[in-house]
């Protein structure tokens, strides 16, 4: 059996070699695509840092505490904020469906950057200040986010289907758009209910 | 002087008062007008600046971010900068939140040293880009030279072999056995 025969193999994993040999310089000029899905998490935990024991029933005067996260997905550093917003049952909540915020104002508010594949992680404190309640409706006139104060005349009638006085604290996504070179709602909001007791 | 009702003297001091007391008012009311315009005036400038210092510090923040972002392409750790940039948007929401609650003063203040910590982000940002550049093109060269002697060791060791196989069992392996 002749040597000769083999040259076609031989020439191919010679060459199958050198294209190992040169794929550290390939790499350098072809950009594989990941293929992983690009998104933002955005997320709200309990005073231990666990998804249980929200603040629920609320009373005046009294401290509570969540923690608002997010996760970055996106393929590079990204430029976040997070809008802290207030809410009676009637009020308006963001839409989903056509990635619009809420239009009610913003009280406190996130600014933060968060690496590829990192998570940005922090407490927010809420107080309820000062509170009047009269026969089938309350009012919350003024409640404090990380100690800073704002007077909101929250207005909610009585639920008789849930039994309370119902409100909602909410945590709207924005993302910095290196297109428009502007934030817009990243259409992602979490939420927590709130029974004001008194 | 004796001063008697309905004479023409007093005629003229009761227009010389009238007058007196007229140019009395006015002047009580331009003074307090004066003071309205200039609180109103001083407002108005803390809201401006209030604005601009707002403003100014998202500028820089943003330009900071970009030239992370630049680095963060060439292949530059920016852990550090991004864990500084969020003391500067720190400082930037509560400048913002101020704002809103009509502390001008207080947003002012904070929107500078948000604004402070952007430019020093900028600069370091734009010398870990430069440096990871070079870095980058020295890495670059020194993968594509070794990709290069790498392929040429084996077109060349695999020519020998050829050679060598050739020369040992050119006459083919039946022979050989």
């Amino acid at each position: 059996m002749n040597v000769e025969v083999y040259r076609g193999w031989f020439i191919a994993g010679s060459l199958t070699l050198m294209l190992v040999a040169a794929t550290p310089a390939l790499t350098l000029f072809i950009n594989m695509p990941s293929g992983s899905e690009r998104f933002s998490e955005l997320w709200l935990l309990g005073p231990d840092k666990k998804a249980e024991d929200y603040p629920f029933n609320v009373r005046a005067n009294e401290t509570y505490r969540v923690y608002v996260g997010v996760g970055n997905h996106l393929g590079y550093s990204a430029y976040y904020r997070v809008y802290v917003k207030f809410r009676n049952q009637t009020q308006p909540l963001p839409v989903a469906s056509n990635a619009t915020p809420s239009t009610l104002p913003e009280l406190y508010e996130f600014d933060f950057f968060v690496m590829d594949s990192a998570v940005w992680e922090t407490l927010l404190k809420f107080k309820i200040l000062d509170v009047q309640r009269s026969n089938g409706f309350m009012i919350l006139k003024s409640l404090s986010i990380n100690e800073v104060t704002y007077l909101i005349d929250g207005f909610s009638a009585w639920d008789s289907v849930r039994n309370g006085f119902y409100y909602q604290l909410f945590f709207e996504l924005s993302l910095y758009n290196m297109t428009s070179r502007r934030f817009g709602f990243h259409n992602r909001f979490v939420s927590i209910w709130l029974n004001a007791t008194g | 002087m004796l001063i008697r009702v309905g004479s023409p003297e007093s005629g003229e001091l009761r227009r010389a008062l009238s007058i007196l007391r007229l140019s009395f008012v006015l002047m009580l009311f331009l003074v307090m007008a004066s003071q309205f315009f200039v609180s109103a005036t001083i407002a108005e400038v803390g809201e401006d600046e209030g604005a601009s210092g707002l403003i100014d510090a998202e500028e820089k923040v943003l330009s900071a971010y970009l030239a992370v972002l630049e680095a963060e392409k060439t292949g530059a750790n920016v852990s550090v900068l991004l864990v500084r940039l969020n003391e500067a948007g720190e400082f930037l929401a509560r400048a913002h939140v101020e704002y809103r609650l009509g502390d001008f003063e207080e947003a002012s203040h904070l929107a500078d040293s948000s604004r402070n910590i952007g430019i020093e982000v900028l600069n370091a940002a734009i010398d870990l880009k430069d440096s990871a550049s070079s870095e980058g093109i020295q890495h670059m060269l020194f993968m594509m030279i070794a990709s290069v002697v790498g392929m040429a060791s084996i077109a060349l060791g695999s020519l020998w072999v050829w050679y060598f196989l050739k020369k040992r069992y050119g006459c083919g392996f039946s022979k050989a056995n």
